[in-house]
């Protein structure tokens, strides 16, 4: 809905006009005339982005992996080359050093119990994005008496993602070690200025890649059971896991700027 | 296992809780002690002026109708497309209370689920719990209707822009509240001749043996679930009458969402239901009731 501004309206004396008179010559009498001025009072953004450095740590939390959680660490580094576009790299760590199936959740016993099904499963050790940010939303709502700007941006970029099954169908034969894949990222945040360089942010990020999961069955002579060639399955798996990454994000330089009049 | 993903957790705490600690550290030396947002300093004639003058009020006393088509998400087996409707009477503006109701007019199979169906192997130990896998998606938990109410608070509230172009009056909205949740479950039987080494099913109510537990796969019961229900809304305004939502809702309660002996007793009935944070996502259209809207001074 467009908002129209108040409209404050002024009066004032304005101008003299001539005023004739049968008797004589025209004299000159003050008049009172109406201007209705407009005046709008549109507020300066609040805090610029335009050649600015953002850096953002965060913590991130898969959402929809429903055999294992993935917990990790951000951080993303942008530079914004106008005000509502940037190009910048984040980077999630995920590889803790421990056993990942102690992330496991209780969908995997069930699974092997009930329907004796093996699910194959990898585990995630870093990703590493180089995105374009887009803010086509921003606004401010007011708390008791303060005022918090906001804005909502778009986010995507392709870059690679570290995965490694873990084995199940042959443990005591196969290991695997990590492998690079091609990867794309797209999602949707929201920041919040709690100062001109210092925000909260959160943001919904899907991370796709086409992964290769270990190969469920196992060849029954012991040279193909031994043969590394035949641990994973031959077709990758596409591969669409959501996050929610938590974080603060600093804008560089921190010093005042000068807001254009 | 819990106490070494504990440790995981923890360390990945420490390790954010000690990185945002040297990072707000930093900040404050360079003067971010004032992060207390915008203040905004006026002087002369408008000192003491309200913050906002002719604000619109969405809600004060007013109806919102706000037809919706919503998703579950997280559902282990099987997911459900709800169409439905919401009532709500706000007696202030950030002040509200309503009633919500939704029937789900499909199920989608999840890929577990189709997994399961696919490749699923059945046994004389697991028989009860999958009698076969074709069937499989006609013995899992469904929610068939959804309903509740709830008081709703709307203590944030702006404007924003979009393309620097249009611009909306927007609002936040937390509800709490509780949902009766219609449940259909996979119905009690038990197995035979005992548990671990089922060959056949006794269903609840049935004297006759149901040979392999094919019947009790398909036999149903129905219950409504009373639950706490809770969330937050985006709403936007385009016209006094007329406004948009976004909605996450949780419902958490517990059932048997696989039909499945889950505590391993050889039976199937109320003791194997689940927790489940059950939760949705809901897209609504706002019609709001008088269309006249009324502004403060």
């Amino acid at each position: 809905m467009r908002r129209k501004p108040s409209r404050p309206r002024s009066r004032r004396a304005k101008a003299i006009s001539s005023k004739s008179s049968p008797e004589g010559p025209a004299e000159a009498v003050p008049q009172r005339d109406e201007i209705a001025e407009e005046i709008y009072a549109v507020q300066q953004i609040y805090a610029l982005r335009l050649k600015r450095v953002e850096l953002a740590p965060s913590v991130a939390l898969s959402l929809n992996d429903p055999y294992l959680k993935h917990y990790g660490l951000g951080l993303a580094l942008n530079y914004w080359f106008t005000n509502v576009l940037a190009l910048g790299v984040n980077f999630n760590w995920y590889d803790w050093g421990t056993n990942p199936l102690e992330r496991g959740t209780n969908i995997i016993p069930r699974i092997q119990n009930q329907f004796r099904l093996g699910v194959p499963i990898n585990d995630w050790q870093m990703g590493l994005w180089v995105n374009f940010t887009y803010v086509p939303f921003y606004g401010k709502f007011k708390v008791r008496k303060k005022i918090f700007q906001w804005d909502s941006y778009l986010i995507g970029g392709v870059g690679i993602m570290r995965t490694q099954p873990i084995p199940v169908f042959d443990a005591a034969v196969r290991s695997f070690d990590w492998q690079t894949n091609v990867a794309f990222n797209v999602g949707i945040g929201l920041r919040i200025f709690l100062t001109r360089y210092l925000t909260f942010f959160t943001e919904f990020r899907a991370y796709m890649w086409p992964d290769q999961f270990e190969n469920v069955d196992v060849a029954p002579d012991d040279a193909d059971r031994n043969n590394p060639d035949t641990w994973l399955q031959s077709d990758s798996t596409f591969v669409a896991n959501t996050s929610i990454q938590i974080g603060l994000t600093f804008f560089f330089p921190t010093r005042d700027y000068q807001l254009p009049k | 296992m819990m106490m070494l993903a504990k440790q995981t957790l923890s360390r990945i705490s420490f390790m954010a809780v000690l990185a945002s600690c040297l990072l707000l550290g930093d900040g404050m030396r360079n003067g971010a002690s004032s992060a207390s947002a915008q203040e905004v300093h006026v002087s002369g004639p408008l000192a003491g002026a309200p913050a906002v003058k002719k604000l619109r009020l969405w809600r004060d006393m007013r109806l919102h109708l706000e037809p919706f088509f919503a998703f579950t998400i997280g559902d282990e087996y099987s997911r459900s497309l709800i169409v439905g409707g919401e009532l709500r009477f706000h007696f202030l503006d950030w002040l509200g209370i309503g009633g919500w109701g939704g029937y789900s007019v499909a199920q989608l199979d999840t890929n577990l689920s189709e997994e399961i169906q696919g490749k699923g192997v059945t046994t004389n130990a697991n028989r009860l719990d999958l009698p076969t896998r074709q069937n499989f998606s006609q013995q899992v938990g469904k929610l068939n209707w959804w309903s509740g109410v709830e008081v709703h608070f709307v203590p944030f509230r702006g404007k924003l822009a979009m393309f620097q172009k249009v611009f909306f009056d927007a609002d936040l909205d937390f509800f709490v509240g509780a949902a009766f949740v219609g449940v259909e479950e996979r119905a009690d039987a038990v197995g035979l001749p005992s548990p671990g080494d089922v060959s056949e099913c006794q269903i609840e109510g049935d004297p006759n043996a149901d040979p392999g537990c094919l019947g009790s796969q398909l036999a149903r019961s129905k219950r409504t679930a009373i639950a706490p229900s809770f969330g937050i809304a985006f709403s936007a305004f385009f016209q006094d009458f007329l406004g948009i939502s976004f909605r996450w809702r949780g419902i958490p309660f517990k059932y048997n969402t696989g039909g499945t002996d889950n505590n391993n007793d050889g039976r199937i009935d109320s003791n194997d239901r689940l927790k489940q944070f059950n939760s949705m996502f809901t897209v609504g259209l706002i019609f709001v009731l008088p269309p006249k809207i009324k502004t403060t001074d």
